[in-house]
């Protein structure tokens, strides 16, 4: 391969007057130019030098700026809030009897099957039997008259946020609220209870 | 008092003065076919520029790059943040593509292609030209003492820039945030957009200090193309170049005894960036091709065959012979097609949909009595805009293993995602040992299914 130097290099240019010093030290017989660098590059690195100046003093220093760290455990926490308030409003509002107007209510309990089938389903089985093909899933199964934590509407809403009261066993339900929102929480409790004959006092 | 009109030298750059000031070249006007094909190619490159945002391919924009909602969209093709590794191919095939040009051509992206040279020389050159005249007019201009002239035409001079400049930047933006939405902005208050707004802003100030006076230096000192190119050219690159043997002695063209070049200095008149072309290839170089137009005219003028600046390799200018095939095109070439071809390969690769299947945190495996049990979270995202239905099913999974948690079909919102739990079930008796099955998940509308391997897990007999 070639080199990047011309082979046959162009005879030397003539003089022009407008050629750089060179400097009168020599070192091996390398010679260098006075020459200046561009005043606007030496202003970059002036800035620079400002730059960090401030920057040190400001941010390391001054704490005058919060970090990534603080950024994101103030988001988060916002976060939370916002959802904190929300489940006190929907908290505030939700009672048994809600729960089962709402689960009587189509559009509700549509949206509530559609929570169901992404979340619960693997354990409880899509028809709530928690038997898959005759085997038992690890769900409890939520279409019969047996209920083991309860048997009202908030106590399954309490019971799909918090998870399993019972923390001894090697297979429990886990919290919900983390992936859900209050709001899913009491479509996906109503959606549940659709499947059970409210008590007359509610009707 | 920095010098008008400097000698260009090999050891120094022209643009900076020996006390480390600007010097301001202004290349005089020069007419000619290279001249005239690089305005062509300039003004249709920047019909594209401008355009491509508007051109609507498959419901999109031709161009957008999506940053809020990390949807990239490229002539009908919709990315993903999970499709970036084809970044990886597309910036090497045009880094090879690029070494590729330059050791055929030279720097041609530079004086032909580059968005830099297109805005500087098609707009904001041809602005300055119009309001203040020639470059003699213009070093005038440059000397005279400030007075209500010169503040008029350097005022609004400055002003078309900075409309220009803020132009650009806004055709600019375009390829990031849809039309529609710009238009939006534009219309509303700076502060509800304050973001978008002190981006654009800094995009139009960098633009203008650009164009309207860091120019040349660019190209000079801070592109990195332009540092790379002496280690891509060699002898055989055709550059633009002075054919010293046929042009010295320069002299007088009444005179004999004297080579073509009469020394009238007239491709150091329009060089952009104030170099010398005769003292032969140097860095400043953008391959604008003014000289070889502005000699081309004179020779004409003088009578004398054209050609003394032209497109030629170093080795014929010196008047040897030319070779075009040669190791490094050849390695150039090879290293070009393989990032196209892994591109390609890329594309096919890139489906309209995607999904994940992941054990879920927690136990690997659950068993009881009668059954052993595997959870799985199943991810299905769509990237299209309408809404797609999958029908999830196993292939090679032994006969008895059930998955619950899928329904008949499962429907994915357009351009959202779905995430699901599966269980996977299997009778205790059944199971001899962990092993691999292969979930696939069809798209109802006919297109290509994916396939995921997954493990199922269980105790030691």
């Amino acid at each position: 391969m070639s080199d990047s130097t011309p082979s046959t290099p162009t005879p030397a240019p003539r003089p022009t007057g407008d050629e750089p010093v060179l400097r009168s030290h020599v070192f091996d017989g390398i010679q260098e130019f006075d020459q200046r660098l561009p005043n606007w590059w030496l202003m970059t690195f002036y800035f620079a030098i400002v730059w960090f100046v401030l920057y040190w003093t400001l941010y390391y220093q001054g704490g005058f700026f919060s970090n990534d760290q603080d950024r994101v455990t103030t988001e988060l926490k916002a976060i939370q809030e916002v959802k904190n308030k929300e489940l006190e409003k929907m908290l505030a509002t939700l009672d048994n009897k809600v729960l089962w107007t709402w689960s009587q209510d189509p559009v509700i309990k549509n949206e509530g099957h559609a929570i169901y089938t992404r979340i619960c389903s693997a354990c409880h089985a899509a028809d709530l039997s928690a038997k898959l093909g005759g085997a038992p899933l690890p769900g409890l199964p939520l279409n019969d008259q047996e209920w083991k934590y309860g048997n009202q509407p908030m106590d399954v809403f309490r019971m799909v946020g918090k998870g399993s009261p019972d923390k001894t066993q090697a297979i429990q339900m886990p919290p919900w609220e983390a992936v859900l929102s209050p709001s899913e929480i009491a479509k996906v409790s109503a959606f549940v209870m659709s499947h059970h004959t409210p008590p007359v006092a509610a009707n | 008092m920095p010098p008008s009109i400097k000698r260009p030298n090999l050891d120094s750059v022209t643009t900076i003065n020996p006390d480390g000031s600007r010097f301001f070249p202004h290349p005089a006007d020069v007419k000619g076919r290279f001249t005239t094909a690089r305005r062509l190619v300039g003004v249709l490159l920047i019909a594209i520029y401008v355009l491509l945002p508007w051109i609507p391919i498959n419901g999109h924009p031709a161009v957008l790059l999506d940053v809020t909602h990390r949807k990239f969209h490229l002539f009908g093709l919709t990315l993903l943040v999970q499709d970036v590794w084809l970044l990886f191919f597309v910036v090497s095939g045009v880094g090879f593509g690029l070494f590729y040009v330059t050791s055929l051509l030279g720097r041609i992206w530079c004086g032909w292609a580059c968005p830099y040279t297109v805005f500087l020389d098609h707009v904001f050159r041809r602005i300055e030209r119009w309001i203040e005249g020639d470059a003699p007019a213009r070093r005038q201009l440059d000397a005279a003492p400030w007075g209500p002239a010169k503040i008029a035409k350097r005022g609004l001079k400055h002003l078309l820039f900075a409309a220009c400049a803020l132009g650009i930047a806004h055709v600019g933006l375009s390829y990031f945030i849809p039309l529609p939405q710009l238009y939006a902005y534009m219309k509303g208050s700076p502060m509800q957009h304050a973001a978008v707004f002190a981006g654009v802003t800094a995009y139009a100030a960098a633009l203008y200090f650009c164009f309207g006076w860091f120019r040349e230096q660019f190209c000079i000192v801070m592109c990195p193309y332009g540092r790379l190119q002496s280690a891509l050219t060699d002898d055989d690159t055709m550059v633009i170049g002075y054919d010293y043997g046929r042009g010295e002695p320069r002299g007088k063209v009444k005179e004999a005894g004297h080579g073509d070049c009469i020394d009238c200095r007239r491709c150091v008149q329009v060089c952009p960036t104030s170099i010398d072309i005769r003292n032969g290839l140097q860095m400043e170089c953008i391959g604008c091709a003014a000289c070889i137009d502005a000699c081309d005219d004179i020779m004409d003028k003088v009578k004398r065959p054209r050609g003394l600046i032209r497109y030629d390799s170093h080795k014929g200018l010196t008047g040897q012979k030319r070779t075009i095939i040669r190791p490094r095109i050849i390695l150039y070439t090879a290293l070009m097609l393989l990032g196209a071809a892994v591109l390609t390969w890329g594309l096919t690769r890139v489906h309209g949909f995607e999904m994940s299947i992941v054990r879920l945190r927690g136990m690997p495996y659950i068993a009881d009595p009668g059954h052993i049990r595997n959870q799985f979270a199943l991810r299905l995202l769509s990237k299209g805009d309408d809404p797609t239905t999958f029908q999830v099913t196993t292939e090679n999974a032994p006969p008895g293993l059930t998955i619950s948690g899928l329904g008949d079909v499962l429907t994915v919102p357009g351009g959202g995602e779905l995430q699901q739990t599966l269980m996977l079930s299997l009778e205790r008796p059944t199971y001899t040992g962990p092993f691999k099955f292969t979930i696939t998940a069809t798209p109802t509308d006919g297109r290509s299914p994916l396939k995921r391997e997954v493990e199922f897990l269980g105790p030691d007999k």
